[in-house]
């Protein structure tokens, strides 16, 4: 019989080409894009340090020459705080792509729904191309609704929510009480990418609002 | 992922919509997660100087997973490649043993015991599956019953264990 077994993850280097903050604890990483490298908008990879993997979805569009992260620096973390440090030079770790949480054309109205760097995986879909959605964008305070400008541009309805910090324009509360108090009712395909509590909620609500709608979820850690 | 909504007994298939527990898509992939965990116990239970066996059951595992995620409503239909190393597996062990005779009794050594009960749980994954619109899936399964009975047989006659002939 042939050798069987499933071949591990190729690990490839990845040179930084820069870094800088987008908020107080979240900053984007461009690294180089190796040649051979191809994903779909939506899709994550696993960045390496000492031995210690995570996964961060890649923000850039997927013809980008280069690979964007989106990344909010965890106090103690194994992986963030040396990438936050990251030097133009260096060289990380990845493996990648990873997931299925790309975007599936549907004739029912899409409701992409993001919380704090959850943001990233819809930013490489609106730079792949995709509008007409309504994005409830979730965010502690105005200064972490990264992207904005490029968000509200590409969307068919842009909502921001802040939790935490009432500002003009914003809707004052989260997500899943916009989505509860003013998303119509019908079926949409709903795309959630952020906390496990925002997911949780959001589900609940599909399940008793929105029945006969599509959920597609990514948990951010 | 797991994230705590399913208390009510829906759940979600990646394809996105929210199912009942009941559904057959459901249904078929805890038929597949049954029959991996199975041949988890059928691994544990092999002697050694079975490595090789033991890589394929963990690769079989791994397909499973794949599968399974088609049977869920993924978006990546499984390749026919596992199709054809399976069979060949099946053929490398088949030709270490003797001509079949008639009907064996399941059972024997532990292990040759756990590979039947591995095919049973492989045959009943596949019935479940064939009830789902994924047939991409069947031939993996219809030639691991043939791997796994081809395995039992290998593990009895590894172990020194005669295989008990069933006489009508």
């Amino acid at each position: 019989m042939e050798a069987v077994g499933s071949p591990q993850p190729v690990k490839r280097p990845a040179r930084v080409l820069r870094c800088a903050p987008l908020s107080e604890s979240a900053f984007e990483i461009e690294l180089e894009r190796p040649r051979d490298f191809s994903f779909e908008a939506g899709q994550s990879i696993r960045v390496y340090i000492g031995g210690e993997g995570r996964d961060y979805s890649l923000a850039g569009s997927p013809s980008a020459q280069t690979l964007l992260l989106v990344v909010r620096r965890i106090a103690g973390g194994a992986v963030s705080p040396a990438l936050a440090d990251a030097a133009p030079g260096s060289l990380f770790d990845f493996t990648g792509p990873h997931g299925v949480f790309t975007f599936r054309p549907s004739p029912r109205p899409v409701v992409l729904v993001a919380t704090g760097i959850g943001i990233a995986p819809f930013l490489s879909m609106v730079r792949r191309g995709t509008v007409g959605f309504t994005l409830l964008h979730g965010a502690r305070s105005a200064d972490e609704l990264f992207h904005r400008r490029e968000l509200e541009t590409a969307a068919a309805r842009y909502v921001p929510c802040l939790s935490r910090q009432a500002s003009p324009g914003c809707f004052d509360g989260r997500v899943t009480a916009w989505a509860r108090d003013h998303l119509p009712p019908g079926t949409f395909d709903f795309y959630l990418c952020g906390g496990r509590q925002m997911a949780r909620d959001m589900i609940l609500l599909v399940d008793e609002r929105f029945p006969g709608s599509r959920v597609y979820t990514e948990i951010f850690f | 992922m797991n994230v705590g909504t399913g208390d009510k007994g829906i759940t979600s298939l990646l394809s996105g919509e929210r199912v009942p527990k009941s559904h057959i898509r459901v249904e078929a992939c805890g038929e597949l997660d049954e029959l991996a965990s199975v041949l988890g116990a059928l691994a544990a239970s092999l002697s050694g100087g079975q490595e090789k066996a033991r890589g394929e059951i963990s690769w079989i595992q791994e397909q499973l997973l794949h599968i399974g995620a088609w049977v869920a409503g993924g978006s990546r239909a499984p390749s026919s490649e596992p199709v054809r190393v399976l069979e060949k597996a099946a053929e490398a062990l088949e030709r270490d043993l003797p001509p079949l005779q008639g009907f064996l009794l399941p059972g024997g050594h532990p292990s040759a015991a756990w590979a039947h009960v591995a095919r049973t749980v492989c045959r009943r994954a596949e019935r479940r599956a064939a009830a789902v619109p994924s047939p991409e899936v069947l031939p993996f399964l219809n030639r691991l019953s043939t791997y796994l009975y081809a395995l039992a047989r290998s593990c009895n006659r590894l172990n020194g264990v005669p295989e008990t002939q069933w006489k009508p």
